[in-house]
């Protein structure tokens, strides 16, 4: 049974539905992102799993406990908020000790647990700091170790990293998840950074409009996305529209050139409009092998970002971008050139439609 | 566009002309300078000089040797109990109120009318503030009356009198509660949500989160206002000498008094009174400046 679960949960504040039958099944251990743009629901989500909101329906259980309408201090989940949230009257030693000493633990408990919390962030010498006196990313890790201190079952973070600069962003990110593994603790990390989700996650969840879009590993997510959403969301997307061809074969058309999907064609018929995604690292220019998937554009613009080249070709209306790495003996084609490129039928992508 | 040409006028000629000319600056300021030096520098000097001097202009401690007679021990603790009752009672219903409307979750339109209100009334002093409590709370006022008709209910022969301790207590409080709500008003906006949350989600009940959290936060900024509304009932005149008609010996009333020669016949000591009241004043104000900092450090 999955240790954390949230059965058919909704939210709406007044007329807003800001969560929509949300299904999530975590298992122990488990670090899973909740990933979507700005008012999706991701933090309502988490505030209703740590207990600041009630569901207007659906049920949330941890461990098998039922803890839909228990109140925050029931129910073991530890929150590291957005903006800094420490108490600005304590000092880290105190932030840190907080959880513990409000469950009426004995003293010396609390400061061999509050010198291993320090120890785990690597801030052994600032125990005495007050928080105004340290960094943002410092001020982070020590809400992570507040919020780990009571050795919560489950770990709540709501973009943690969002005001921090770009660099200590990812090395926070590294850190948050290295402690994550050492403990074992099942976690739910919300951000709107694809590349946060992604390179963290055990499995992320794709949110729009108060609706899961989609659940699967990164690999999944970025590989496989099912919805256009998804696929626009999350890495760069090429949309292309096409028109079917043969629905049994999985023919298409694409500025009249007939190219070839693995994927199963469904709820369409011959002639019917879609839109198709491939991603740009997943097209190259045509050696002269044929491939099953040629289509002859025009280049329109090449732009060198260092180790990747990414080249922006048309083909009839469709513009689209292909990413090829940078191979010095290699020569590139100039812009208004006619090239035939190449992708394979597993790279193109029928996007259902919401 | 527009913007772009203001934030060019604005980065450079302006930051040229500033460092330039900086001695323009000062005459903007200059009003406040002389007003500063006419109207409270020199009386403070008069008053200090006056103090040292006996009546015929020698250097002297007499006055504030003659300052330890019952008359005027009597006169400021008298003030002093007035000031810390109301300052106390004031401070402590004017943040119940902040709190409720700040942070209890009542509509917004609550707390803009607590505002306005309290911006009006904290500035309602003296004559008209005594005139309305007579009006209402005095022997024939109408709520003495209402009280009386419609529950048989005569305060005053409970012991309860317009023009006594009590009286005037509830008068000052009348502009030191709004004045409590409108200085601790952006103290308890600082209090952050994620605070409580935070708390409640380390497993604290909230009275361990008013006890470890807010309560310590908004301590020096509680403190330190309750110590301006004592200053401010004990600089208090002219609403007591409405009400009682310079009857009740408050420090203020007694200075008000030696200043039309009505009692003392010594202006030196009349001057040290009032030195007396400077420095309690001055105290005050440094006490609670010293504690607003301290928060400060704490909410920015
Ligand atoms: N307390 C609230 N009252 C009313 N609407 C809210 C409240 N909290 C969130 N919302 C709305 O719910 C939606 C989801 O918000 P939120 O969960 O904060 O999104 P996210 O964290 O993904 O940015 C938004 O439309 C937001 O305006
Ligand atoms: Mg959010």
């Amino acid at each position: 049974m999955a240790f954390l679960e949230l059965d058919n949960v909704s939210k709406s504040f007044g007329q807003v539905e800001a969560v929509q039958n949300f299904n999530l099944q975590a298992e122990r251990g488990e670090f899973v992102s909740f990933l979507g743009p700005s008012g999706c629901g991701k933090t309502t989500t988490l505030r209703m799993i740590a207990g600041f909101e009630l569901p207007t329906a659906g049920t949330i259980l941890i461990s098998g406990n039922d803890v839909t309408f228990k109140p925050p201090q029931k129910r073991n989940t530890g929150m590291v908020f957005q903006a800094y949230a420490l108490f600005p009257n304590m000092t880290v030693a105190d932030n840190i000790g907080f959880g513990l000493k409000v469950a009426k633990k004995p003293s010396a408990e609390i400061k061999k647990r509050v010198a291993e919390m320090l120890a785990l962030i690597k801030m052994e010498k600032f125990g005495d700091r007050y928080p105004y006196q340290l960094s943002g990313g410092q001020q982070q890790r020590v809400a992570l170790a507040r919020a780990i201190a009571i050795q919560p079952q489950v770990l709540l973070l709501d973009e943690p990293l969002s005001a921090l600069d770009a660099k200590i962003r990812v090395a926070l990110r590294q850190e948050i998840r290295a402690i994550q593994r050492e403990l074992g603790i099942t976690t739910v990390y919300v951000t709107h950074d694809q590349e946060e989700a992604l390179s963290l996650s055990d499995r992320v969840v794709v949110m729009n409009n108060g609706c899961i879009e989609q659940v699967g590993t990164p690999f999944e997510i970025y590989n496989f996305p099912q919805t256009e959403f998804t696929a626009q969301f999350v890495g760069t997307l090429n949309r292309i529209g096409a028109t079917v061809r043969d629905v049994a074969n999985g023919e298409l058309l694409i500025d009249s050139q007939r190219i070839v999907t693995a994927q199963k064609l469904e709820g369409v018929s011959n002639g019917t409009a879609v839109t198709l995604s491939i991603r740009p690292e997943r097209i190259s220019f045509a050696a002269d092998g044929r491939k099953p998937n040629g289509l002859n554009v025009r280049v329109e613009n090449i732009t060198f970002l260092g180790s990747i080249v990414r080249v922006q070709v048309r083909a009839g209306d469709n513009v689209f971008l292909m990413d090829t790495f940078n191979n010095p003996f290699l020569k590139l084609p100039d812009i208004g050139d006619v090239v035939e490129i190449t992708f394979s039928k597993e790279a193109v992508l029928v996007l259902k439609h919401a | 566009m527009t913007h772009i040409n203001q934030a060019e006028i604005l980065n450079h000629p302006l930051r040229v002309t500033r460092t330039r000319n900086i001695s323009w600056a000062w005459l903007g300021v200059l009003p406040f300078f002389v007003f500063a030096i006419a109207f409270l520098i020199l009386p403070a000097s008069y008053l200090v000089v006056g103090s040292l001097q006996d009546t015929k202009e020698n250097f002297t401690l007499a006055n504030f040797a003659d300052m330890f007679q019952p008359e005027i021990l009597g006169a400021y603790w008298l003030s002093i109990q007035v000031s810390v009752v109301t300052a106390v009672g004031g401070g402590l219903l004017g943040f119940m109120l902040a709190y409720a409307t700040i942070l209890g979750g009542l509509p917004r339109w609550v707390r803009n009318a607590l505002m306005t209100f309290s911006g009006v009334a904290s500035n309602f002093s003296g004559v008209p503030l005594a005139f309305a409590f007579i009006a209402t709370l005095g022997r024939t006022g109408f709520i003495t009356a209402l009280l009386k008709t419609a529950f048989g209910l005569n305060i005053y022969e409970y012991g309860f009198n317009l023009y006594s301790f009590l009286g005037l207590s509830l008068a000052y409080m009348y502009f030191q509660f709004p004045l409590m709500v409108l200085i601790i008003a952006p103290a308890l906006d600082g209090i952050k949500r994620e605070w409580r949350e935070a708390s409640e989600n380390l497993g604290a009940t909230s009275w361990q989160y008013w006890r470890y959290v807010a309560l310590p936060i908004l301590l020096p900024s509680l403190l330190g206002t309750m110590i301006l509304l004592f200053g401010n009932a004990l600089g208090a005149y002219a609403t007591a000498f409405a009400l009682t008609g310079g009857t009740f010996g408050l420090a203020t009333i007694l200075i008000g008094r030696q200043i039309r020669g009505e009692v003392l016949q010594n202006p030196g000591l009349g001057y040290a009174v009032a030195v007396g009241m400077v420095i309690i004043m001055a105290l005050s104000v440094s006490i609670y400046s010293w504690l607003q900092r301290r928060s400060e450090r704490w909410l920015r």
